[in-house]
């Protein structure tokens, strides 16, 4: 009888050493607490709530203190999250949601104001001023180049160049990335009123003309065409941007783009969000590192706001009285989709209730996701 | 014009077919090997899994993908290039991308795959054939005078001088020297990423300010061809044409309101109950009187 009582004591003790209560560490529990803070600002705050439910779950999911050596994990071989994760360390998943964006996205605002497209190219310096600051701070050459990409506000771009640059970092880079995302109703209005006089501010512009359907089709093909000629190496990105963009204008493939744009898109951002989040063990996730990406995240959002709305005031010096842009659209180059748009519209109506930028805006915006895949595509090949 | 639809669809097909048969019988992208270091006298060198010193030949698979070399040739007499066929149906003998693969030339092919059936000779060439057993892949005259334990090779990987290693290398890179990346290499002269802004974003406004260019000029052209074309007007009749330019944000209202209207939500569906009267045919399958247990006939 005494032996049987030993027994099921040692059982239940060595039971007790796996649970996720013997294994916990305060690491754990700041994890556990930041998915907790996404969920609620996702449900409650509506922050990017696509984004943010998936990843905050995903925070918890990877900081459940498990006893390595089951095939739980996300880091351990043969689990099933590690699986799932395969998509995000090959860099799979982003250009399936690439796909499903550019099936989603009109480029119309883009293709009837075509000089908007530089502003989308100008934002970027947000990406290269942060890849200059994590030089500074002693970051490795690749590793500086992952950082910088959140400057794009492009989760799927930033994941998919960490994931090739620097994997370590994957996790708080794409967190960050998609938490300034959702923070760009925060960190961009102060900077653009900063850089913009009130008169600038209540510039109208003329309304954007209406585009035809070959132009469309002319537009995602011919895009694809030059900006890959340029850089190959942002191929899988920009490939998959304009092809979904075709079955979207081509009209003969309605239900391709619809698969890519609703079901498919839906769920590669479930898999990518959970996986991203999970990737957040805190043994893995809680380092100086982090913080400092954090930090440099914030920088290269203001510093990409700053590239986009300055860009703007030097090219109106070219333009004629009628033909000028307002600078308030220049926030938008940042590839937030469409939620750097919405800012400016916003922004703008604070000033002129009846001075609707939103579509003006979303011009930049497209092509600010353009322009990320192009920085990317240059990053990889001078620092892979 | 539907006949020749008709004639399209499978002539594309079957082309692909022809292009991708091409391929059937062949090593994947065998082409892409090539022998990368030999050793004719091994003396105190790397030994063979029987843990013998055997002359050996690496070879490299220079592409970035897995190749494999399972059905490949080699041979040491080019009057007889299928004299050592390369075993297939074994995973031993796909090379990953960039990697290595080490034969023993000791002339004993019983040992297993990796063993040939013929030694390294100074004079001879040694060859590697592709899977039909026609296709020359690679060659190497062995030139007199090896020294022993010294291996000969490619100066690196993508080089062709061949030259006299300091160090044998086999199944690794003849270049042992300590590389640095392409990020180290390019920070050692931009450490301040200055350099890279600047190149960066030219490349990126260049890419996008030609797109910029050629749109501008497609749109100057399809608004060009969207005008309204110029009314002959007579002087009996005189027609005032008012252009009426529709604004983008009408036409978003327009089409806000289309979309409204189609994919309108209903709180309530309209249903109609269907009862419709339902016929069955008579079938034997069905019939009562084939499923009875029949009465044996005692008469």
């Amino acid at each position: 009888m005494g032996n049987f009582f030993d027994f099921i004591v040692e059982h239940l003790t060595q039971f007790l050493h796996f649970t996720a209560f013997a294994n916990l560490t305060v690491g754990h529990l700041i994890m556990i607490c930041i998915g907790l803070i996404f969920i609620y600002l996702a449900i409650a705050k509506e922050f990017e709530p696509m984004l943010l439910v998936p990843i905050g779950f995903g925070i918890l999911v990877g900081n459940i203190a498990f006893a390595p050596g089951y095939q739980i994990g996300v880091y351990e071989s043969g689990s099933v999250l590690n699986y799932l994760y395969f998509g995000v360390l090959n860099g799979i998943y982003p250009p399936l949601i690439f796909l499903g964006i550019g099936a989603m996205t009109d480029f119309s605002a883009l293709i009837s104001n075509p000089k908007l497209i530089l502003i989308g190219a100008a934002a970027q310096l947000g990406i290269f001023g942060a890849y200059c600051l994590a030089l500074a701070l002693g970051f490795s050459p690749t590793e500086a180049g992952a950082i910088g990409i959140i400057g794009g506000a492009d989760g799927p771009t930033a994941i998919f160049l960490s994931s090739k640059l620097a994997p370590d970092l994957m996790g708080a880079i794409a967190i960050s990335a998609y938490s300034y995302m959702a923070l760009v109703p925060v960190i961009q209005p102060p900077v653009m009123k900063l850089l913009t006089t009130k008169k600038e501010r209540l510039i109208r512009m003329k309304p954007p003309r209406a585009v035809s359907k070959v132009e469309k089709i002319i537009f995602a093909i011919a895009g694809m065409l030059l900006t890959t000629f340029i850089v190959p190496s942002g191929l899988p990105l920009l490939g998959m941007l304009f092809f979904g963009n075709l079955l979207k204008e081509s009209g003969v493939t309605k239900r391709l783009a619809d698969t890519a744009k609703g079901p498919m898109i839906d769920v590669v951002t479930i898999l990518i969000g959970l996986t991203v989040g999970a990737s957040t063990q805190a043994t893995t996730f809680l380092t100086l590192k982090s913080i400092g990406i954090f930090a440099l995240g914030a920088a290269s959002f203001v510093v990409a706001t700053f590239g986009g709305v300055m860009f703007v005031k030097i090219i109106n010096l070219f333009l004629k009285e009628g033909h000028k842009i307002n600078p308030l659209i220049g926030n938008a180059g940042v590839s937030a989709v469409p939620d750097s748009a919405r800012v400016s519209q916003v922004v703008g109506l604070e000033y002129d209730k009846t001075n609707h930028l939103l579509m003006h805006a979303m011009g930049p915006n497209v092509a600010g996701v353009i322009g990320s895949a192009v920085a990317a595509g240059i990053l990889l090949s001078f620092l892979a | 014009m539907r006949k020749r639809k008709t004639y399209l669809i499978p002539g594309i097909l079957a082309i692909l077919l022809i292009i991708s048969g091409t391929g059937i019988g062949k090593a994947q992208n065998a082409s892409s090997l090539r022998f990368n270091e030999i050793l004719v006298h091994n003396d105190s060198n790397a030994v063979d899994d029987f843990g013998q010193h055997s002359p050996w030949i690496e070879i490299f698979n220079s592409s970035f993908n897995t190749v494999n070399i399972g059905g490949c040739y080699l041979t040491d007499d080019l009057n007889n290039p299928t004299k050592y066929w390369i075993p297939t149906g074994t995973p031993s003998t796909k090379i990953a991308s960039r990697y290595y693969i080490v034969f023993w030339a000791d002339n004993h092919p019983t040992r297993g795959v990796f063993h040939l059936n013929f030694t390294l000779e100074e004079g001879k060439t040694i060859a590697l054939f592709d899977a039909n057993g026609k296709t020359l892949l690679d060659k190497i005259e062995i030139p007199a005078g090896q020294k022993p334990d010294v291996t000969f090779g490619r100066k690196t990987n993508d080089s062709n001088d061949w030259v006299y290693l300091d160090k044998s290398t086999p199944g690794a890179d003849n270049d042992y020297s300590k590389k640095k990346s392409a990020g180290e290499k390019f920070v050692e002269f931009d450490p301040y990423g200055i350099g890279m802004t600047v190149i960066a974003m030219m490349v990126v406004f260049a890419a996008l300010a030609i797109l910029y260019v050629i749109y501008k000029n497609i749109g100057k052209f399809f608004i060009r061809k969207a005008a309204p074309k110029p009314v002959a007007l007579t002087s009996e009749s005189k027609v005032v044409v008012a252009e009426e330019e529709m604004s983008g944000e009408v036409n978003a209202a327009i089409a806000m309101a289309l979309y409204l209207y189609q994919s309108e939500m209903h709180d309530y569906e309209n249903t109609v109950l269907t009862i419709n009267k339902v016929s069955r045919n008579y079938s034997p399958w069905s019939s009562k009187i084939y499923t009875l247990r029949k009465i044996p006939n005692n008469r």
